[in-house]
């Protein structure tokens, strides 16, 4: 062994430590989000689990469930991280079906789990699974995986965006089956801003854009329970009892919590006149309990996600892998438009959906698929240190 | 090297597309940001008050209602806490197999349970005052929609016995007949409030403020003897039950005090059940009906005759041949008895000898005294439905009524305003005010109405009332000097007098220095005898005695069997 080859080991060691294996703010941001997610998830559903007979009157009902989907979210993400890219990319199409095959199951009666009139759940012995979570998922990769193999054709109508339309609007339909319109909302925010990403001519895209305004509202025009949802949104007080009840209550819980909260557990809007406190109006709860601070830490720390994943996805793309790139900024729109809507619609900015604060509200499917996601943006960014080493992946 | 992997595609993938999607989205945040800002620090006050308008409650602290107790501190009546079960008809919406539960938990019927439960009003009580482990059962069903508060329920522990002196309070908590009524605003606490936040089921979470600080009703001590009350009772409804008769009433009053020592009516009824309860139970007879009291008024006139000076106790009248005809009507003694001292016109209770005495002086002078004795002036001591009786005025009498209104007839009386005048023999001459609450410090003088000297004549006159040479020998008590006057009047019933009596004895003991003042009053005694020497007069005698001696009152007479003539002075009517 020569000094030369030694110094130069010995240099790359230092780089190494220097540029290091994660992306610690992510890390730090995700689990910061996790961990939050739990304790308010037990605070927000503790008065509710104690008062119903369905959870047999144990507080720490909802606490241990999302205790247990945490924890199996961090194995899978472990296990996710192993994975590498390459694999990921042969896997998507594959992955892409399956998701639709269980949206379909879904919508099959007595097997797909209805409540509160959604059609929602796949029941999987003690745990319930909702596709339409893991379907974001598979949507990014897919999106990718499909933008990477046709680059060039982004600037066709026909051959770039018309197929990857029309799969979109085939998962739209079965999703507003369910009925699933939030899911719907992001699964097309990723796979057309994956597309945009991807260089879709730009023209196709400004189309894209009005064509799904005009949808958009159609939709909500044509179904009753939509339009009553965002009537209830431009002025909840208005019908305060009424359409606007729940946002309503959503406002009162921030307007209590002030500057820093009534303090961790002493949320009133929790006790039952908030529905959904511990999963889609989480941060209601927050905002009550830990004031206008909680709510600022909780929307830094998705800026922060979001902020990392398009930084890993531009690193990925200077040394052009285009795939884990657009993953990672697909993984980005994801988060950041979920987290965006959620928390929008907790403040009476967006009118209300069913959709879930991504890494905290509760429930399983969702948790689990967030932090694969998460642990995929990681496993890119290990990708992208790796070769700024010089190492293959 | 993959086709996607060309370093020339790169150039493809416009650089200022991730910028722009990621500069969107954290303005996104950042408008987050802001707008938890304006609502956390701008619009919270309106948002606060939005809120406190949907769980912020003012709530009532129920004070306790104060105790009635005795003259000795027996608790007579006394708050107890109960539970009130109430429901939010919209919330409950019951199973077939909750609701018969429920009901079967309250004791009430399903059918009337569900009318309640599909109310369209925001609150209906499901079942008021339940016991505190009925409501314990009843929140172990966990029921939706279905609450409890805690009330407080009035617990009579002496039940019938005091039932008219007490009276009762409603579900409300307010006083509805009796002391509980006449004392209201003693015993009645004020309550007071406080703010909280309920949570949507109704469950106070938290305490915000206290408005006004509960006030505890004042406990009232009553002048009732417990032991009085009980000896008046007992011996009143046994009379009632061997003569047949329909009701009657007795007041026994310390002559020191006025303080009104037992007061029992009958019929009676358990003011703890108020379920079956008939108008006839809860009349207070003795502040509320009037009689006419017939010969218990004569020592009356004949008080005013000594008063006046034109008789003296020994001055003769002469009542042969035992009528005396005023204009078209008659007035006659059952027995002749020929010449009469104004004691024996008295104790053998002759109509026609008073009736003379009577007529001697101006019609005015007897209204005058009858007014002063305060007949036809209700008491007003706070009982619902007191009546004064009716004493027309002077002007308007006809001789006849100068000469019946002397012996009780054409005058109508409560039993209590009768036992009231009866203070002027019993004391020496003079009025003192009656007090159903506990006296400390009596009044030593009261509103005069004769001179000692004639009190103490008519004192005398009516003691020999009671003498076996008298009307009304059974009221004798042995060991004591008694004193009074019988009554037997017929009743009247639409205008004219009908073959129905009321017999009366009101009387004091002892004499020496008389301590308590007894009226009894048997109305249409059913049996064989209605005279109120044979009726009336033997309870007096009983409750005398037994008062006195509970009393510690020394006897004034030797201890020896009563002489009771084998045939007494026929009573007059």
């Amino acid at each position: 062994m020569n000094t030369a080859a030694l110094t130069s080991r010995r240099r790359a060691a230092l780089q190494q430590r220097a540029v290091g294996e994660f992306d610690p703010w992510l890390l730090w941001a995700a689990l910061g989000l996790l961990m939050f997610g739990l304790v308010m998830v037990y605070s927000a559903s503790i008065a509710m689990a104690e008062g119903s007979k369905f959870t047999g009157h144990q507080s720490s009902y909802f606490l241990v469930r999302h205790a247990i989907f945490v924890a199996i979210g961090l194995v899978t993400g472990v296990v996710a991280f192993q994975v590498p890219l390459r694999f990921w990319q042969q896997l998507a199409p594959w992955a892409f079906v399956v998701g639709v095959v269980l949206l379909l199951v879904v919508l099959i009666p007595h097997v797909g789990r209805s409540v509160n009139g959604a059609q929602r759940w796949l029941p999987l012995g003690p745990i319930n699974l909702q596709p339409s979570e893991l379907m974001k998922l598979f949507a990014v990769l897919y999106a990718a995986d499909y933008t990477a193999r046709k680059l060039d054709d982004m600037g066709s109508f026909r051959r770039g965006f018309l197929p990857m339309a029309a799969v979109i609007i085939s998962v739209g339909f079965l999703l507003l089956r369910e009925p699933d319109f939030g899911a719907f909302v992001v699964i097309a925010a990723i796979a057309f801003g994956i597309l945009f990403l991807g260089g879709i001519n730009a023209r196709i895209f400004a189309l894209l854009a009005v064509v799904a305004v005009v949808g958009f509202v159609l939709l909500i025009w044509l179904s009753p329970y939509r339009r009553e949802r965002i009537l209830g949104f431009m002025d909840p007080w208005q019908d305060a009892f009424g359409k606007g009840y729940q946002l309503s209550h959503a406002l009162i819980a921030f307007g209590r919590g002030e500057w820093f909260g009534v303090g961790l557990g002493a949320s009133v809007e929790k006790l039952f006149y908030l529905p959904e406190a511990h999963t889609d109006f989480l941060l209601a709860v927050i905002a009550e309990e830990l004031g206008f601070v909680g709510v600022a830490v909780v929307v830094f720390m998705f800026a922060l996600i979001v902020q990392r994943a398009f930084a890993i996805g531009r690193q990925a793309l200077m040394v052009d892998r285009v795939f884990p790139g657009l993953v990672a900024q697909g993984i980005g729109i994801w988060i950041g438009v979920q987290s965006f809507i959620n928390m929008g619609v907790n403040m009476g900015l967006l009118p209300t959906k069913g959709l879930t604060l991504p890494l905290m509200s509760f429930g399983g499917s969702g948790i689990v698929a967030n932090c694969v996601a998460l642990a995929v943006l990681a496993r890119i960014d290990y990708e992208n240190r790796a070769l700024m080493r010089g190492q293959q992946v | 090297m993959k086709f996607s992997n060309s370093p020339l595609l790169s150039e493809r993938l416009p650089a200022w597309r991730p910028r722009l999607v990621q500069g969107l989205l954290l303005a996104a945040f950042a408008t987050l940001a802001g707008r938890s800002l304006y609502l956390q620090g701008i619009q919270n006050d309106f948002l606060q008050k939005k809120g406190e308008s949907r769980y912020e409650r003012t709530i009532e602290i129920s004070a306790t209602r104060g105790r009635i107790v005795d003259r000795h501190g027996d608790v007579l009546a006394i708050s107890t806490p109960v539970k009130s079960i109430w429901a939010i008809p919209e919330d409950a919406k019951l199973s077939p197999h909750q609701a018969r539960e429920l009901a079967q938990v309250l004791e009430m019927d399903v059918r009337e349970l569900n009318a309640k439960l599909s109310s369209s009003r925001d609150f209906v009580f499901v079942r008021r005052q339940v016991a505190p482990d009925v409501a314990e059962r009843v929140a172990a069903l966990k029921l939706p929609g279905i609450h409890d508060q805690k009330e407080y329920r009035r617990f009579y522990p002496t039940g019938d016995v005091m039932a008219h002196v007490l009276g009762f309070t409603g579900v409300e908590d307010v006083g509805q007949e009796g002391v509980e009524l006449a004392l209201e605003d003693s015993l009645a606490g004020k309550p007071g409030s406080r703010r909280v936040i309920k949570d949507r089921r109704g469950q106070i979470v938290e305490d915000v403020e206290s408005i006004r600080s509960p006030q505890e009703g004042k406990d009232v001590t009553l002048a009732l003897d417990s032991k009085i009350q009980y000896l008046a009772y007992t011996h009143l409804k046994q009379a009632i039950q061997e003569n047949k008769a329909k009701a009657g009433g007795i007041v026994v009053l310390d002559a020191k005090t006025g303080e009104v020592l037992a007061l029992v009516n009958w019929p009676t009824y358990n003011p703890n059940n108020r379920v079956r309860l008939a108008g006839a139970q809860l009349r207070n007879r003795a502040f509320t009906d009037t009689f006419e009291p017939g010969s218990t008024l004569k020592p009356f006139t004949a008080a005013l005759a000594l008063e006046k000076g034109s008789y003296r106790f020994d001055t003769q009248v002469q009542t042969a041949p035992g009528k005396l005809t005023i204009g078209t009507a008659t007035i006659s003694d059952a027995h002749a008895h020929g010449l009469l001292t104004v004691a024996q016109v008295i104790q053998k209770s002759s109509n026609v000898g008073i009736s003379k005495i009577a007529l001697s002086f101006p019609a005015d002078e007897l209204w005058k005294m009858y007014n002063g004795l305060g007949f036809g002036t209700p008491l007003k001591l706070g009982f619902p439905g007191e009546v004064g009786g009716r004493l027309r005025p002077a002007k308007s009498w006809r001789p006849i009524e100068q000469a019946t209104m002397s012996y009780g007839h054409g005058i109508s009386v409560t039993l209590i305003q009768l036992a009231r005048a009866y203070q002027v023999f019993a004391r020496d001459g003079d009025l003192i005010p009656l007090s159903l609450t506990r006296v400390d410090t009596p009044p030593m003088v009261g509103k005069p109405a004769f001179s000692a000297q004639t009190a103490r004549e008519v004192r005398a006159m009516l003691e020999m009332a009671v003498s076996p040479g008298g009307t009304a020998p059974k009221a004798q008590v042995p060991g004591y000097r008694v004193a009074g006057k019988t009554g037997t009047s017929h009743k009247l019933e639409g205008g004219a007098y009908a073959d129905k009596y009321v017999s009366s004895f009101v009387g004091f003991a002892p004499v020496s220095d008389p301590r308590l003042i007894i009226a009894v009053m048997v109305d249409e005694p059913g049996g064989p005898r209605h005279f109120g020497g044979d009726v009336a007069a033997p309870v007096f005698s009983q409750v005398m005695g037994g008062s006195l001696r509970t009393l510690g009152v020394p006897p004034d007479a030797p201890l020896r069997p009563l002489q009771v003539a084998a045939a007494p002075a026929r009573e007059e009517m």
